[in-house]
């Protein structure tokens, strides 16, 4: 048995047909009614297109969706959300009602265009036949595409209504009524409270749309996108279709509320942090000064990506992206950083130096079974960690639900445990934090700038970014959200991370709906670390820990290096330079008619006639 | 014609047929020489040209032209007429107006865009492919560079099974640790290509895994990031140094994978 391939879907037919008779008098009416069309729906290609599909499919999918088509590929036990399962017959994004199978456009656009912010990428170098034969080839993967009665048709995406406050106040209505908040939270940053418990059919965690970042929609980014999704449903999926329990036009208007959430299409990453100068004094504890003082600090959003390059490498952090600002005075600065999460976590540990094994979250499996085991055995995930530095206690009553029924009904540690393939365990969004009330490991984020500024002959010299070097370390300005307080490491590479306590850095912070704000200061000069002179580039970068996604140590999202830059605190204005110009060009159009009528007025008086002076001034040019 | 802007080198000559055509003078000339010269500068090359070559072109071609007009007292005439014309004939008096404000107008604005250029992180060079060091030691072996071949690649033509074996290794090795940078169809453009710079490499492309021997490959891979030199900016590569996670075998047969996968063979040893 090679493939499942035609031969073997065929024998799936007898149960559907020997069904009850209620069913085969409405399959004959259906079949009387739309026969034609549904028939015609079925197309699976000939065995030449499957066979060129399969070659394509090979080079380019099965490392994914598994030579098989089940789903299970190298890769499967690394990427979040998991491949999909082509056996199933199901699929999240299609114009088909809740239920039935994709169209062939619909399985196109997912390979064109691919689902953003997951590993799935678009595939803009195959061939359009190409693309055809992969189809029909991954379709031969599931029986169902051989049963007429799982074909739909495309629903009716009508033109979005346009975007009005009625509308959209009527959208946040339904948005209410229909209890969206309760999975993608009050103002759909994809916090609601039974966010952290979702999975899909297959029992896999999967993380909700963070509703306020449309670029990372999986199904599309636009009006009509959000529609389908609504009236289609994410088959597999916790997300209904509201096809049935909402009217056309009420799903327009949550069309144009959901959309109103968000800020764009597109996320804008930057590169720099303009630092701007304030007169005030920058105070922590007083939360609406210092809310005034960054309303004018422009923000800028820099894109966050797993740590894989060290140990405890984090195949699918949480966070893919913060806003950060920054505000100086005559001495102190002050940064403001942003990021959306789905559950504060604020019980746990967390520090940049928590050991993490070498292969987390995969023991056992891809990697060598050996380190599996190793790991395991001394600091797996969840056995590990306990018996090591914790009490046996503390073990205890996070496993026996000691924290209360809670933990038992949560279903995480069972998550943990049953999806986890060997030891370590697979803990993506939940595992054995979800719905647990409290989570091992903290929310934290750490700012980090060089030590020392680059020397003036070597300008882009700069720290490794992974936590430093043993040459140029760096500092870290580290936040645990259990505390609220500001800790500084000195990094000279990340195993070398160590506690400093040559400058105070200052730190609050605030969780509201969904949105952790962390607000730093500092003294702008030091004489241990780099001091925030004006005009000056200065090298920053991020580093964020979901602690829901047992995020710690060396396990985090982090950012490549970029720039604060501190704007000089008094600034030329435009004005006058302006107007300069502007008077320069002027003054000197004018200096040049005078000289022409000055000349002219000369020559007329010199010469012995007028018509002299226009025939010398006046000649004609053509 | 790559590298241009053809649509511009278009109108450009359009415009000078235009001109042509309707026997324009000389100053007209002129006027418009400067003005396609300043548009070909600055919209002529789809990779655009540094502000200040720009500039220093920009300069001698005005020179240029100054010299052209003033080169004998009739064409001096030539030149100046139609402008005298426009200030002392009063039927001009309504665009001499307008010429007097659009000019200062102009200024002020080109001072105001200057001052409100958006800022931008300072950027700096980078060597792409660094010189690699004569011998490299991946896990305590020290290998010749200019010697050193992928210990499998005989494989091909001796054992086409294992060699196959070596292939779906490589294979393994690159979907469970290299596809969320260099990209599931090897393009560079993984789901964290984004958020890195350097961007990772871009293995589809003819003027990279084709023009290193396979040394090179494996000493960018056992190595990464830290093993590269000051050129290479090592603190901003993610590159891991790939011995600390896998065996001296998955890292030739990840090499061999990649090569095998966009069809291109390695330079061969010895060649320049």
């Amino acid at each position: 048995m090679a493939r499942h391939g035609i031969s073997i879907t065929a024998a799936h037919h007898p149960p559907a047909a020997c069904s009850a008779a209620p069913r085969a008098v409405a399959a004959a009416v259906a079949a009387l009614l739309a026969t034609a069309p549904l028939m015609a729906q079925v197309d699976l290609g000939t065995e030449e297109q499957r066979a060129a599909g399969k070659v394509v499919y090979d080079k380019y999918c099965g490392q994914c969706h598994g030579d098989d088509g089940d789903g299970n590929g190298y890769a499967t036990l690394r990427v979040k959300p998991k491949p999909r399962d082509f056996t199933t017959g199901k699929y999240k994004f299609r114009t088909t009602p809740n239920g039935m199978l994709p169209t062939d456009d619909d399985l196109r656009r997912a390979i064109e265009v691919g689902l953003p912010y997951t590993s799935m990428p678009g595939w803009p170098n195959l061939t359009s036949a190409e693309i055809d034969n992969v189809i029909y080839y991954i379709k031969s993967f599931s029986p169902d595409f051989e049963n007429p009665d799982r074909y739909g048709e495309p629903i009716d995406i009508p033109p979005p209504l346009e975007s009005t406050e009625e509308s959209i106040s009527r959208g946040r209505v339904v948005y209410e009524e229909q209890g969206c908040a309760s999975c993608h939270g009050e103002v759909g940053r994809g916090d609601g409270p039974s966010a952290p418990t979702l999975v899909n059919d297959k029992g896999d965690p999967i993380k909700i749309a963070d509703l306020t970042q449309r670029w990372t929609y999986r199904g599309g980014p636009t009006k009509e996108d959000i529609y389908r999704t609504f009236s289609t449903g994410l088959n597999g999926t916790p997300m209904p279709s509201y096809a049935d329990s909402l009217e056309v036009e009420d799903r327009q208007h949550l069309v144009n509320y959901v959309y109103s959430l968000g800020d764009g299409d597109d996320p804008g990453y930057g590169t720099l942090i303009t630092a701007v100068h304030a007169e005030e004094p920058i105070d922590l504890q007083n939360g609406e000064a210092l809310d005034a003082l960054f309303a004018d600090a422009p923000m800028t959003r820099f894109p966050l990506v797993g740590q894989i390059s060290e140990p405890g490498r984090n195949f699918y952090p949480s966070v893919t992206s913060i806003e950060a600002q920054a505000v100086y005075n005559r001495d102190e600065i002050a940064f403001r950083v942003r990021w959306n999460d789905l559950r504060a976590d604020t019980t746990g540990r967390n520090s940049p130096s928590i050991d993490v094994p070498m292969w987390d979250e995969d023991n056992g499996i891809g990697g060598d079974a050996e380190d599996g085991a190793e790991d395991a055995a001394d600091s797996g995930d969840f056995f590990g960690d306990f018996g090591g530095e914790e009490a046996p206690a503390a073990a205890e009553d996070d496993f026996f639900g000691g924290g209360g029924d809670d933990d038992f009904f949560g279903g995480g540690d069972d998550g943990d445990d049953f999806f986890g393939g060997g030891g370590g365990g697979d803990d993506f969004f939940g595992g054995g934090d979800a719905g647990s009330g409290g989570a091992e490991f903290s929310d934290a984020v750490a700012l980090q700038f060089p030590a020392s500024l680059a020397p003036e002959d070597t300008p882009q010299l700069k720290p490794y970014f992974l936590f430093g070097d043993s040459q140029n370390p760096v500092d870290l300005w580290f936040v645990n959200l259990t505390y609220g307080v500001a800790d500084t490491f000195r990094g000279r590479g990340s195993d070398q991370i160590e506690p400093t306590e040559a400058d105070i850095v200052e730190a609050v912070t605030s969780y509201d709906q969904g949105e952790w704000t962390v607000t730093y200061k500092r003294r702008r000069s030091s004489r241990a670390g780099v001091s925030f002179a004006e005009q000056q580039y200065t090298p920053i970068a991020f580093s964020v820990w979901d602690g829901f996604n047992r995020e710690r140590g060396n396990k985090r999202a982090l950012s490549s290096w970029f720039y604060v830059y501190t704007e000089p605190s008094v600034q030329q204005a435009a004005t006058l330079p302006v107007l300069r110009a502007a008077f320069l060009v002027l003054a000197i159009e004018l200096l040049v008619v005078f000289l022409v009528h000055r000349r002219a007025r000369q020559r007329a008086a010199g010469a012995d006639t007028a018509a002299d002076a226009v025939a010398a001034a006046g000649a004609p040019a053509v | 014609m790559d590298g241009f802007n053809l649509p511009l080198l278009l109108a450009l000559t359009a415009g000078g047929a235009v001109l042509v055509w309707r026997r324009a003078n000389t100053l007209t000339w002129l006027l418009f020489s400067w003005a396609a010269l300043w548009a070909f500068f600055k919209f002529g090359f789809t990779v655009p040209m540094p502000q200040s070559v720009a500039t220093i072109y920009l300069g001698i071609t005005t020179l240029a032209l100054v010299c052209y007009a003033s080169a004998s007292r009739e064409r001096l005439a030539e030149v100046t007429s139609p402008i005298v014309r426009l200030i002392r004939e009063p039927r001009y008096r309504l665009p001499l107006a307008a010429l007097l404000v659009a000019l200062p107008a102009l200024a002020a604005y080109n001072v105001h865009a200057d001052m409100n250029v958006p800022l931008e992180a300072p950027g700096f060079g980078r060597e792409v492919h660094p010189s690699p060091p004569a011998t490299m030691e991946v896990h305590g072996e020290t290998l010749d560079m200019a010697t050193a071949d992928n210990p499998y690649i005989h494989l091909h033509e001796d054992d086409p099974a294992a060699y196959e074996e070596h292939l779906e290794n490589g294979r393994r090795v690159y979907y469970e640790n290299c596809f969320w940078c260099h990209g599931d169809g090897m393009g560079g453009d993984g789901m964290f290509a984004h958020g890195l710079n350097p961007v990772p490499s871009n293995f589809n492309d003819s003027g990279t895994l084709p023009i290193l021997q396979a040394s090179f490959v494996h000493w960018r891979i056992a190595l990464g990031a830290p093993g590269l030199p000051a050129g290479g900016t090592p603190w901003d590569s993610a590159m891991p140094a790939w011995e600390k996670f896998l065996t001296t075998e998955e890292m030739w047969d990840v090499n061999l994978f990649i090569y095998d996968f966009n069809g291109f063979e390695p330079r061969a040893l010895g060649q320049h």
